[in-house]
């Protein structure tokens, strides 16, 4: 038998040999409050040159100040209850009163200027130009481009329209919460007569279309209609046509080349992405939304109801090449982007977590470009989950998936589902000075940690995530 | 020392009750959403059972197993730290079925089965740490043991 006090001894050493990489492992993990994106993770230059960051700081990469704009709009945020027609009231957030926010069209080549006021959000507002390759300054993430802005202020953005094309605008504060509970809207750059919306939102568990829940009708705008499909929700939806079949005349903003007919088949719409059909509404045609009640009817009179198709069109053999305009092979530095996933402690909370080529956040790459860089990007997924991956600024183009080539019309794309084991090749051009966020855009995802940016060298940024301000971009 | 063993190792084997609640109670309320007319899919935010099942499993409930194999060491239970290595272990295993079920859903039946070996585990733990110290101990150790 041992004596009391050596099993005491011993006791307390298997204690600590217990206690000690637990809160290793758990300091380790917490998030100081007050992290600035210019100095947080690792740099990663992808193959280029290494350089210091200083130079020009972000908030004086603005649209035009001066000129006079074409399209001025007045926003006012507010966190209050509204009604969504067809299910009732809902507790939220809105813009002008209403959620969706009001919709902004512009013609391509117009200054859009907007004037976001925040009248009683207390944890700060910003909007992001989602799809829109807008100057840094405006690009409207708290604690990168911006602060966030506080009750009783306003924020302008200032930019011109210059594609063409279907995007949306949402808060990009707190957005997890914010998004999903209404602060968002849709934007039109160079609207045309035969324009039918159906952006989809899926509030608590409420799936809706352009607000409303349930069948919902629109005219037909004439015998072809061009159909805006917008998914802000946090996970892919697949949407089809029953009654017509239609073409893929635009994806993200991007019209397709030589888009053939399809029919008897869905199309996945990325959340966060947008897809353009061209649909025949001499008769009824009745669009599904990935499923449930709700549903957009375009046209009079009875149209047919069917259920999801088992294909999908593959939008990289959809439509038929052409050339990209810049020269992949040429690229100046390439990124891996691994999505991962592993056990441990994120911000001292223990559970499964995502990782960035096995990092988990803040200890995030950084990845560095100077500007005319051709880049490439493998992202690979091995995380068990899809994500929806969206870089700000920039559209990148799909060379690849899992190893076969693209060779339909250049996807260029700004949200790419990438699904649990898949591999993509996308590549860009370096051409947008700014501090850049590169992220999943399910906000869950993003507010649990699945987030870095792309860095301009020359370019700082005075932002802070945390902070006075306290700037929570996710 | 061996009453607050006992106790935690009969929290344990509560919470793994708790866990059983919380999940039949998320999956029944999904399919009355559904039934109401919500949608079910990625977006859908975890209802107030599935918080409490990833709460009490993922915090929880390892806590208490930490904390178990903690006080083991001083406890003069026999057999306590065997006991405890057991539960902690069945709690690592059940943690790791959880995580390869979002990928291998017939894991997830595995992971079910495992809840009840846990339950059995934490139980017969407990029962060991019931009653005064064994008469086996040395008056001295033995006098230390009651707490
Ligand atoms: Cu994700």
């Amino acid at each position: 038998m041992r004596s009391p006090s050596r099993r005491a001894l011993v006791a307390v050493v298997a204690t600590l040999v217990v206690l000690a990489p637990i809160g290793f492992f758990w300091q380790r993990s917490l998030i100081p409050n007050d992290l600035s994106p210019m100095t947080m993770g690792y740099a990663d230059y992808g193959g280029g040159p290494a350089s210091a960051h200083h130079g020009t700081d972000v908030s004086r990469l603005t649209g035009p100040v001066d000129q006079t704009p074409d399209v001025a709009v007045d926003l006012v945020a507010r966190e209050e209850r509204f009604d969504i027609p067809g299910r009732g009231p809902m507790d939220g957030y809105t813009l002008n009163h209403t959620s969706p926010g009001p919709r902004i069209v512009a013609k391509q080549g117009d200054l859009v200027q907007v004037t976001l006021r925040n009248e009683n959000v207390a944890d700060g507002i910003t909007l992001h130009w989602h799809g829109v390759d807008v100057p840094n300054a405006e690009d409207g993430v708290a604690g990168v481009t911006q602060d966030a802005i506080p009750p009783g202020k306003s924020f302008v953005y200032r930019f011109v329209a210059k594609d063409a094309g279907t995007y949306w605008y949402h808060s990009h504060q707190v957005s997890h919460e914010q998004v999903q509970k209404g602060m968002y809207g849709v934007l039109i750059v160079q609207p045309t007569a035969a324009d039918v919306i159906a952006a989809v939102h899926t509030y608590d568990k409420v799936r809706t279309v352009n607000g409303e829940y349930g069948e919902r009708r629109v005219r037909a705008p004439g015998p072809i209609a061009r159909v805006r499909l917008i998914n802000t929700d946090n996970g892919p939806m697949a949407i089809w046509v029953d009654g017509a079949s239609y073409k893929v005349v635009a994806v993200d903003g991007t019209e397709v080349n030589a888009p053939t007919e399809v029919s008897g088949k869905a199309v996945l719409v990325t959340a966060g992405g947008r897809v353009d059909l061209e649909i025949p509404t001499v008769k009824a045609v009745r669009i599904g939304l990935g499923g449930g009640p709700t549903t957009l009817v375009i046209g009079d009179g009875d149209a047919p109801t069917g259920g999801e198709p088992r294909d999908r069109v593959d939008l990289l053999s959809y439509g038929a090449a052409k050339p990209l305009g810049f020269d992949p092979v040429k690229a100046t530095r390439a990124f891996r982007y691994d999505i991962g996933r592993r056990i441990g402690f994120f911000d001292g909370k223990p559970g499964l977590w995502w990782t960035i080529n096995g990092h988990q956040y803040p200890d995030v790459p950084m990845f560095v470009v100077s500007e005319g860089d051709i880049v490439r990007m493998t992202i690979k997924n091995t995380s068990g989950q899809v994500h929806p991956m969206h870089l700000h600024g920039h559209h990148v183009v799909v060379l690849s998936r899992d190893g076969v080539r693209a060779t339909g019309s250049p996807w260029w794309t700004d949200s790419l589902n990438v699904e649990d084991k898949e591999t993509y090749e996308v590549a860009f051009v370096a051409d947008n000075p700014g501090i850049w966020m590169d992220h999943c855009h399910n906000l869950p995802h993003a507010a649990q940690g699945l987030v870095t940016h792309l860095m301009y060298t020359g370019v700082t940024t005075p932002h802070h995530l945390g902070g006075s301000p306290n700037n929570q971009p996710e | 020392m061996r009453s607050v063993y006992r106790a935690l190792a009969g929290l344990i084997a509560i919470g793994v009750l708790v866990q059983a609640m919380a999940i039949a109670l998320a999956w029944f309320t999904v399919i009355k959403d559904v039934d109401d007319g919500s949608v079910f899919s990625e977006n859908s935010d975890a209802n107030v059972g599935h918080m409490i099942h990833t709460i009490v499993g993922s915090g929880i409930i390892p806590l208490l197993a930490i904390l178990l194999l903690i006080i083991s060491f001083f406890a003069k239970v026999e057999g306590g730290v065997k006991w405890a290595l057991y539960v902690f272990g069945l709690v690592v295993l059940q943690f790791g079925l959880a995580v390869a079920s979002f990928g291998a859903p017939v894991v997830g039946a595995l992971h079910g089965l495992n809840a009840f070996a846990l339950l059995a585990v934490a139980g017969m733990a407990a029962r060991r740490a019931a009653g005064p110290a064994p008469a086996a101990e040395s008056p001295a150790t033995a006098t230390g043991a009651t707490t």
